[in-house]
């Protein structure tokens, strides 16, 4: 199973109301890594270098929460639904 | 085309943009822009005042804001609450409300787009929605 990336704010409450969906996923064994870009220059600059692909599927902006598949370079962002996020994970 | 400084000759008022206002807000008084260094407009505004703006400012801000126009503050007080929390401590760590639900690009002139509030009437969240609302949700439509 592919290894995805959240990247999420502390103080976005988008970020906050997908956190209980994303653990269900980890919970089901979904390899979803969290990271916090808003107080992290580190994964801030990992969310940046993803801004190409991460954009085009986001309003043209770097936006939270992004879901991220690296080895597709397959992203969404935003609030979904439990059963869309699921399906976009498992392809 | 650049944006100027421009002063009122009158009332000393500085304004930032492409053209001058052709009646200054304040004074009232027609064609009386001058243009000016932007050293001259940084020493026109003074010292500015300390500790600055606080959260219960900008939420009387937007309000005022939100006021005229089509959208209002989201009465969900919980969110908007979070929302303050994010933008104030963009500003202390990264020198303007940045919104929380965005990423700045490290581009200052990109990242002047997601500045609260920002532009958000052009947004796919907003524009052409019954109920729209902007990426956040500190905006929402009446």
């Amino acid at each position: 199973m592919s290894k995805h990336i959240m990247f999420h704010g502390r103080e976005c409450p988008h970020c906050r109301a997908m956190m209980p969906l994303v653990d269900r996923l980890i919970a089901e064994g979904f390899a979803i890594e969290k990271l916090e870009v808003w107080h992290d220059e580190k994964n801030a600059d990992l969310m940046r270098s993803y801004r190409p692909v991460i954009a085009a599927k986001c309003g043209g902006q770097l936006r939270v929460p992004t879901f991220l598949n690296p080895e597709t370079s397959d992203a969404v962002c935003g609030e979904i639904p439990y059963e869309k996020l699921k399906e976009w994970a498992s392809s | 085309m650049k944006k100027k400084f421009w002063r009122c000759f009158v009332c000393n008022d500085v304004h930032w943009g492409f053209k001058p206002p052709e009646i200054c807000p304040t004074c009232k008084v027609a064609h009386a822009y001058v243009e000016i260094s932007a050293k001259e407009a940084k020493a026109c505004l003074g010292p500015l005042p300390e500790p600055g703006f606080t959260k219960a400012d900008f939420r009387r801000a937007i309000e005022v804001f939100a006021a005229p126009n089509q959208f209002k503050v989201n009465p969900d007080t919980e969110r908007v609450d979070l929302l303050l929390e994010g933008m104030f401590s963009n500003e202390q760590n990264h020198g303007l409300r940045y919104c929380p639900c965005r990423l700045r690009s490290k581009d200052f002139e990109e990242d002047l787009k997601i500045v609260c509030p920002c532009n958000f009437l052009i947004h796919e969240t907003y524009q052409g929605l019954e109920k729209g609302e902007c990426w956040c949700g500190l905006f929402i439509k009446r």
